[in-house]
């Protein structure tokens, strides 16, 4: 093309790849995010990851020495995982409702880190008729 | 009364239908006829929609239990306004608020402009008919808010987090926004199908757009502010999917209104528009989906909604059928002028579009991640918090800047000097500012500082802006300063309104990075007579009382607060227990402090022992966040506030156009 190329192309052009780079950059540094899986998918997973599961039953108190204790189910399957959990418990915690939590597991318990623990939010939330 | 709202939407739907269909068939054949009966079905469409509509909202003022959805959502003790917000308060009702606004839309776009528009409005009609369709047939088909069953006793009652006055506001608020960027998307796509392609689909459906990006953003506050008295946990704004799913559209909402102003003046960016108002109008489609569904966790539960396939199907077919549109129309989108300079009004622009996408984009990745994860390593992975500050404070912190930048630039192309002579006192304001807040300890935090010296620039160069337009107001005409003022706002709202929103979005930074990066907070369980610290505060804590109230029960906790050994306030922090929903709600407590915009949160809890325990935060400069919502809905009205000249102007410009294309 004869027509002299317009510098807004350069402009868009060099933002694209700066963009890029400031991403390349950020992932490099702070990694890709935390694996949130379900219990069934926890087998032998050491590191910090977020476990989303169905409260099945709950006892304890969260804010004793031995913490709040439940287990956690598969959305869809069997597979439980007893949880341990300290901290502010949110309002909509409860048997039968669908939660996340972050922490690790350590002998078959997971060890769920302090205040991470979230229920869905109520707006989209319909209890599942019996 | 099922029956007859069931037959109400079919009838919608059919109406709709045929406003897609028979419109299609006129605008291509040219039968004028059969495009004004399209348009009347469009118009008929929103009298059935309307029926059904207030056939729900009677089936729940009746406490009709025999309707599935008013006994899920409501019980007879809930007050009366939120039986009625229950409207919105679940998916049915949703997307039949959806359908009626959007009807109601399409039908007064179509009215208002079928003389200033005709060609236009011909091909627009088939699509918001299409898109109306689609809400149609979901509430028809597969989501219908008229299902029946044995009535019961009572229902089930609504969410009590959702029962807050913010949170009546706030849904339909939002709805407003997304199903008002529809009226845009539809002009765009009338203009390219009908090859009108001049800048009348933005002129048509400038305060369109305008009024929808308002409302969302005005019920996107309203939301902040419902977390931030209702959830309980001191913050606003977490990055939630459902949060991010507003706030998408909205910034491409931006980015589109900044750059048609550039189509206007200068006929450059014809594609680009193009791009962005299918981007703002697919993301508030998305983000109507992740609000009603939930997705987004994983793959397996886009399927498992019952509305889900549907959803993606629609936003492929837009996608695809939009940018497909855009492409066969390139050779009619070509630019009429090209970018002079880098340093000149539209390149600042350009710089602005960018970022405000690049923002959005990055929003949308992280929303996406953990699908994209699951899909290609069998297992989702999730982004939080540090994702989505690292971009905000990359893209937002320029963007902040350049709102201090664009305004006082000259058009095509400014020369280095005058920019530097101009930008002399905001950016000296700025600098003593920036030494100041250094001096008064905010270096603690460096986002913050960098944050607040932008600001200070921003609004210096607004109120830089405002004296020179008025100064030189009264030269031309003399008179008064105040009366200079006024007519210069008068004469130019658009340009004065989007300087009172920038002021806004100001206002809004320096209230986040204020309560972000400034603030305090301290948990510690507390015995009756004992106290703890927080800030400059000291409080005391003095017993629970339990009383009953007609939905349970309510626990509060007195709090005294003392600053400075003087006492303040007694704060009662505590929960609510809901019987009928079977289940707790945190009523936190808060203290603004008026003079200085600083806010004291007491989020209280108990164990099973009855002990209580109290978080505690202060928060700086929240205040502001709740002004700029008051500042911003102003200045958006000033833009949006009808202008006789301004239609004349347009009228003449357009006239000969339009002669020709009814000739």
């Amino acid at each position: 093309m004869a027509r002299k190329r317009s510098p807004a192309r350069l402009v868009i052009a060099l933002s694209v790849a700066a963009v890029l780079g400031v991403f390349l950059l950020y992932t490099s540094i702070a990694g890709g995010g935390t694996p949130s899986l379900q219990p069934g998918q926890l087998k032998g997973r050491t590191g910090h990851v977020t476990l989303g599961g169905v409260v099945v039953r709950q006892a304890g108190d969260a804010r004793s020495s031995g913490g709040l204790r439940f287990t956690l189910k598969d959305r869809k399957g069997s597979t439980v995982v007893p949880v341990v959990y300290h901290g502010t418990v949110p309002d909509m915690f409860r048997e039968g409702r669908e939660v996340a939590v972050q922490g690790t597991l350590r002998d078959g318990i997971f060890v769920a880190q302090r205040d991470t623990l979230v229920t869905k939010c109520p707006s989209k939330y319909v209890d599942k008729k019996n | 009364m099922a029956g007859l709202g069931r037959a109400a939407l079919v009838l919608s739907l059919a109406l709709v239908l045929y406003a897609a269909l028979a419109g299609a068939y006129a605008a291509w054949r040219r039968r004028r006829r059969l495009a004004l009966s399209a348009q009347n079905a469009l118009l008929a469409a929103f009298g059935t929609t309307l029926l059904a509509s207030g056939l729900l909202a009677a089936a729940l003022l009746r406490h009709d239990f025999s309707f599935t959805y008013v006994a899920d959502h409501t019980a007879r003790a809930l007050p009366t306004m939120y039986t009625l917000s229950a409207f919105w308060g679940g998916q049915e009702g949703s997307l039949l608020l959806w359908l009626l606004i959007l009807t109601g839309f399409s039908a007064a776009a179509v009215w208002l402009n079928r003389r200033s528009a005709t060609d236009l409005v011909v091909w627009t009609t088939p699509v918001l008919g299409a898109v109306a369709s689609f809400f149609a047939f979901l509430l028809v088909a597969v989501s219908s808010p008229f299902a029946t069953q044995p009535a019961v006793a009572d229902g089930a009652g609504l969410n009590p987090s959702l029962q807050n006055p913010y949170m009546v506001a706030h849904p339909p608020m939002l709805y407003l926004g997304y199903v008002g960027l529809t009226v845009p998307f539809a002009f765009a796509m009338g203009a390219l199908l009908s090859r009108q392609t001049d800048e009348r689909w933005i002129i048509a459906t400038r305060r369109w757009t305008l009024t929808a990006w308002t409302c969302l953003g005005i019920g996107q506050l309203l939301g902040a502010h419902w977390a931030y008295v209702e959830v309980g946990w001191g913050g606003y704004f977490a990055w939630d999917p459902v949060e991010n799913a507003a706030l998408m559209p909205w910034l491409a909402a931006t980015a589109f209104l900044h750059s048609v102003m550039i189509q206007e003046k200068r006929g450059m960016l014809k594609v680009w528009n193009m791009l962005l108002v299918i981007l703002a109008f697919c993301l508030s489609i998305f983000g109507t989906f992740l609000t009603r569904s939930g997705v987004v966790s994983s793959i397996h539960s886009f399927t498992q909604s019952s509305i889900g396939p549907w959803f993606a199907g629609f936003i492929s077919a837009i996608t695809i059928g939009s940018l497909a549109l855009v492409f066969s129309r390139l050779p009619l989108l070509r630019a009429k002028t090209r970018l002079e300079s880098l340093l000149s009004r539209e390149a600042t622009f350009l710089y602005n579009n960018l970022l405000l996408v690049a923002l959005c984009l990055t929003i949308l990745w992280g929303v996406v991640w953990p699908l994209i994860t699951e899909a290609i390593r069998g297992e989702p992975t999730t982004v939080a918090k540090p994702y989505y500050d690292f971009f905000l404070r990359v893209f937002g912190l320029p963007l902040l800047l350049l709102m201090g930048i664009g305004p006082l630039i000259a058009w095509r192309r400014a020369s280095w000097r005058a920019v530097s002579q101009t930008f002399l006192v905001p950016a000296g304001i700025a600098l003593v500012a920036g030494l100041g807040l250094v001096a008064a300890g905010a270096g603690s935090s460096i986002p913050g500082l960098v944050a607040y010296t932008f600001s200070a620039f921003v609004l210096a160069s607004i109120v830089y802006e405002f004296v020179r337009g008025t100064r030189a107001r009264r030269a031309l005409s003399g008179g008064s300063w105040l009366g200079a003022f006024t007519s210069l706002i008068g004469r130019n709202r658009r340009r004065y309104g989007g300087y009172v929103v920038h002021a806004a979005i100001v206002l809004l930074a320096i209230g986040i990075a204020g309560s972000n990066a400034y603030q305090t907070v301290r948990e510690q369980r507390l015995a009756v007579g004992q106290s703890m610290q927080v800030g400059a505060y000291t409080l005391v804590y003095r017993g629970s009382e339990r009383k009953t109230t007609p939905q349970g029960f309510e626990v509060r906790g007195n709090v005294d607060v003392y600053r400075g050994g003087q006492f303040v306030q007694r704060l009662r922090p505590g929960k609510n227990h809901y019987v009928r929903e079977q289940q707790d709600s945190t009523e936190m407590a808060i203290r603004s402090d008026k003079l200085t915009g600083e806010d004291l949160d007491l989020v209280p809890d108990y164990d099973k022992s009855g002990n209580f325990y109290l978080k505690a935060l202060v928060k700086p400069l929240v205040n502001l966040i709740w002004i700029a919502g008051i500042v911003f809905l102003l200045g958006s009205l000033i833009a949006l506030w009808p202008d006789a000249r301004e239609q004349r102007r347009l009228a003449e410009r357009y006239a000969p156009r339009r002669a020709l294309a009814e000739a």
